[in-house]
């Protein structure tokens, strides 16, 4: 019982959830706008993951900095994609018909390409790299350094998006693609516009994730996929296409991994998870934490 | 920037390999098939293995070619492809390898499910294979004749002798994390009979599954248990995921195992001074007086890749091509003679001594080793120690 | 009738064109993979393409099937472990039909891949805790007897997929497609014809996992239930082309030689140039390669 009530706990929930709250917004956002179901998304983890690697091994530049370029790098590539292919598909009644199961393919297609040329180019040797990995102990919480600025960098962004998306005049022109598509265009609002920077957003977002995720973990080619289905998990139990709530719900299943394990045992983790995933699914798919609207 | 020059380097080396092959090697080369996980669940493993592959071709090409027992020399040459981590991929592609492709001889691929699925394939066409990245206790079923298997970090010797070595160092108390893949599941239902057996008390007894991504609530309870051994049955995602949070909750036991990852390059250069004192599962280390080819394998693999070998992977990797290469030496190209070759003889490899009884090594001892100041060292068993074991000195 | 010809056609040069080659195991193994795509795209088919409902989470039968096939063999012959996986494939898409079937568009597509991901960590968890770890299994049939069953399992769903497209059963799936509230108050029974086309698409899947794991002699949960299997199929149908029976063939086929032929020559780029077809296909070629011959048909 102490464990459970203890501040560390509740870092390690923090933590997770931050960064998988974080993970999930990239892909909200390309999904509330464009419907695009990006099974890319985690790819552009790794990318992000690669970009703080490479920039800390040979040019000594801290991950820190790493957040910028890799949100660039995963911006432009968002911008080539848009451009290059969803703009097409989007235009093209015979494809924008079946708009979910031909993005599917599509982000297939991405997340291969990239997966391969990542193991070409690096080879899939797995790597890792040493920064702000100090313990500090604050009332007898043990926390890394680069899991507080996980926590700290993750939770800013979210944050930041929510309130940007509310009182910016962008912010509010999004939520009406978002919400009503064609009311949106009819009203003045630059459907191709709002589209493309979305998408460059929504991929930043997963850059900058990646920067965090290489601070921790190990970085390979195909390190990617479990981040896809995490957002997965996240935008389906907020609801898709819900900014804030997608929010919520990632720092809400930070918290359910970390106690439900405390409460059952660390076998149950991904069960529980899936379950949930499942469970919100069949029971109330438009999300836990949407009022059931629009249809 | 490392990696594109890599690219360049290897096509470079791939043209002037072919012009230099059409100029200096005017034999027909001998050719070499194995599938790898070129993409796929285990595609970051994969480099372990066949970056020992690559640098043996280099070594044995430098030396004129792979001898044959008249003496003659001849060049080797791979055939490889990717069986995506599948092992159905990995029957096929040696079913190629062997009918349509015609390959003198075979490597393994990488991993025991792949090992497993094999075995058959090899019996069929009668072709021999030195195995290397597999183990498990299910290897001793399969029937004895075209594969063989070099390691000796089979589960059940490894959990008989880590309660020996835990009892050596006085342990009482120990915490045990396992992965619910195969390999760390199997390990764990043989040590903790083993555990029993010298007296050693399991306080902590948990397993997790393979997408764990946060182990404080585990490391919680260990270091409450507080006991004086954690030992981490982990692959290497995990193992990168347990030092971590280990290291954030100050776990103190002075026995801290890890079972896979840390003999990775990468998991040294990202944990840095934390890595030291942990104990992991592999029979092999560079610094072996009794292994002198040792230390030559580790500097010529360093300079080539730019990173230390894995101390499990890549040193069974490149033991499977030696015994290989010297089972050609005296028994040639032709399938059957070579199997008796490869059953019958005994093996200089840079771990030593090698020989088989059935499908499995019977002479390199099961060991551990642990990360002192950065290199692997090799502190179990007694006789081929490298180092003593010290203990953890926090992270 | 003119199509059941060109299908059985179709079925039938794929088995014929191997055929002067079956003397070597690698194209046996070629003709078992070939074999076991068609079976499981048009499987796939019967529910998808039919209904419209997307599933991305077919990887989850095959694994039930060679699950239950993994724990029955040695105690009975193979055909019958077969046989009970293909019954276990269909009673576990009886049971979560229901439920399943009532999620719609994006959310069903989603819903199917994680109750694939949720039923691999239950069984992984199933297996640790039975103390097995990984399962091997020891005298397999030999190549060419499961090459010869795959080619009847590809056989038997193409029939299949046949047979409900021309059926009142399949007129009624595809009023589901075209509208479903629309279809349901003209007196379509929409829940029972779904759930029917649910099971029939599960049925195939699981003798094939069961036959895919006789094949590599050894069961391991992460492999059986592997979502790059979802995937594949997802794939291979739509470049084929949703339309016709013959589009899941034709992407199958085309989908494997191709990755075949990639596969041995570019040994480093051809999953790039697979990702590559990928993306071109759905741009330039909406209706897949079913699509793009019965144009080239009509135009010639």
């Amino acid at each position: 019982m102490d464990t459970l009530l203890s501040g560390q706990m509740l870092f390690a929930a923090l933590v997770s959830g931050s960064l998988y709250a974080l993970v999930a917004l990239g892909l909200n956002l390309v999904y509330g706008t464009l419907r695009l179901l990006n099974i890319a998304h985690g790819d552009l983890v790794m990318i992000g993951a690669y970009t703080a690697f490479w920039m800390i091994s040979l040019f000594a530049v801290p991950p820190i900095i790493s957040l910028v370029v890799a949100a660039a790098l995963c911006a432009l590539l968002g911008w080539a994609v848009y451009v290059g292919l969803f703009r097409r598909m989007l235009a093209k009644p015979e494809l924008a018909k079946r708009v979910e199961a031909n993005s599917l393919i599509l982000f297939y297609g991405i997340s291969v390409i990239l997966q391969n040329l990542a193991a070409l180019a690096f080879t899939s040797t797995s790597r890792g790299y040493q920064y702000l990995d100090t313990v500090i102990t604050w009332q007898g919480v043990s926390m890394t350094g680069n899991r507080l600025l996980t926590l700290g960098i993750a939770a800013a962004i979210c944050f930041g998006t929510i309130l940007f998306l509310r009182f910016h005049l962008f912010g509010w022109g999004l939520r009406a693609v978002i919400q009503r598509r064609e009311a949106a265009q009819v009203v003045g609002v630059n459907l191709n516009r709002v589209q493309l920077l979305t998408i460059c957003g929504g991929f930043a977002v997963a850059g900058v994730a990646g920067v965090l995720v290489s601070m921790t973990e190990q970085i390979t080619p195909f390190m990617g996929f479990p981040f896809t289905i995490v957002a997965f998990v996240v935008i389906i139990i907020g609801g898709l296409g819900n900014i804030g709530a997608g929010v919520l719900a990632g720092f809400c299943l930070g918290l359910v991994e970390t106690y439900g394990i405390a409460l059952t045992s660390p076998g149950y983790r991904s069960i529980l998870i899936y379950g949930l995933f499942v469970g919100v699914l069949l029971i109330r798919p438009e999300g836990i934490f949407t009022k059931a609207v629009r249809s | 920037m490392k990696g594109p020059t890599r690219l360049v380097n290897a096509a470079l080396g791939a043209v002037m390999a072919t012009m230099t092959a059409g100029a200096a090697f005017a034999q027909d080369p001998i050719t070499i098939g194995y599938s790898i996980a070129r993409t796929g669940i285990y595609a970051a493993a994969a480099p372990s293995q066949e970056n020992p592959y690559k640098l043996w071709q280099k070594q044995v090409n430098a030396e004129g070619g792979l001898e044959l027992p008249d003496g003659e020399r001849r060049p080797v040459e791979f055939v490889s492809y990717d069986d995506q981590s599948n092992p159905a991929n990995t029957v096929r592609i040696y079913e190629k390898l062997i009918t349509q492709d015609d390959v003198d001889l075979l490597a393994a691929p990488w991993g025991t499910p792949m090992h497993l699925a094999l075995a058959p394939v090899l019996q069929r066409y009668k072709m021999p294979m030195v195995g290397n990245t597999a183990a498990s206790v299910q290897l001793r079923n399969v029937a004895p004749g075209y594969i063989w298997f070099p390691t000796s970090a089979i589960p059940d010797a490894m959990g008989a002798e880590l309660a020996k070595m835990m009892q050596a160092e006085g342990v009482e108390t120990a915490a045990l994390l396992a992965n619910e893949l195969p390999y760390s599941q199997e390990f764990r239902s043989f040590l903790i009979p083993a555990l029993e057996e010298v007296g050693i008390e399991v306080t902590v007894d948990e397993s997790y599954p393979p997408d764990v991504k946060d182990m404080t609530s585990m490391l919680v309870e260990v270091r409450e248990a507080a006991p004086d051994a954690v030992v981490a049955m982990t692959y290497p995602a995990d193992s990168f995921l347990f030092a971590g949070q280990a290291r954030e909750l100050g776990i103190e036991a002075p026995f801290v195992m890890s079972l896979i990852g840390p003999t990775i390059d990468a998991y040294r250069k990202a944990n840095g001074a934390g890595a030291n004192g942990i104990v992991s599962s592999a029979h092999w280390s560079s610094e072996a007086d009794a292994w002198p080819k040792g230390q030559a394998f580790f500097d010529a693999y360093v300079a080539e890749f730019g990173e230390e070998p894995d101390a499990l992977d890549s040193a069974l990797a490149y033991m499977s091509m030696e015994i290989l290469q010297q089972a050609v030496a005296e028994a040639g190209l032709d399938p059957e003679v070579l199997r008796g070759a490869i059953a019958e003889g005994t093996f200089d490899t840079i771990n030593g001594e090698v020989r088989f009884d059935g499908v499995q090594n019977v002479v390199t001892p099961t060991g551990f080793v642990q990360i002192q100041d950065g290199k692997i060292e090799l502190v179990w068993p007694e006789a081929v120690k490298t180092a003593d074991f010290a203990p953890k000195q926090g992270w | 009738m003119k199509n059941i010809g060109l299908i059985l056609g179709v079925a039938l040069a794929v088995v014929a064109a191997a055929v002067p080659a079956f003397g070597t195991p690698y194209m046996m193994g070629v003709v078992f993979q070939v074999a076991m795509w068609i079976a499981l795209a048009q499987s796939w088919s019967m529910l998808s393409a039919t209904t419209g409902y997307l599933s991305l989470g077919h990887a989850v039968f095959y694994g039930v099937g060679a699950y239950v096939c993994v724990l029955l063999t040695g105690t009975i012959p193979f055909e019958w472990a077969l046989l009970a996986g293909a019954v276990a494939a269909a009673v576990f898409a009886a049971i979560v039909g229901l439920p399943v079937l009532r999620v719609r568009g994006p959310y069903f597509v989603i819903l199917t891949y994680g109750l694939s991901e949720l039923v691999r960590h239950v069984v992984m968890r199933i297996e640790s805790a039975l103390g097995s770890f990984g399962r091997m299994i020891f005298d397999v049939p030999r190549t060419e007897v499961l090459m010869w069953w795959m080619v009847g399992l590809a056989v038997l769903a193409t029939l299949g997929a046949y047979a409900i497209r021309h059926s009142r059963f399949g007129a009624g799936l595809a009023a589901i497609r075209e509208d479903e509230v629309a279809a349901e108050t003209v007196g379509v029974p929409v829940t029972r014809l779904k759930l029917f086309a649910f099971i029939a698409s599960a049925i195939i899947p699981g003798a094939v996992g069961g036959l895919a794991l006789l094949r590599t002699s050894y069961f391991e949960p992460a492999q059986a239930f592997d979502p790059v299997i979802s995937f594949t199929i997802v794939t291979m149908a739509l470049v084929g082309g949703t339309e016709t029976v013959r589009g899941p063939i034709l992407g199958a086929l085309g989908f494997a030689l191709l990755s075949e032929l990639l596969w041995s020559s570019l040994p480093q780029l051809y999953m790039i140039v697979l990702g590559l077809t990928l993306i071109i296909f759905i741009l330039f070629v909406p209706r897949g390669l079913s699509g793009l011959f019965g144009r080239l048909g009509r135009a010639g």
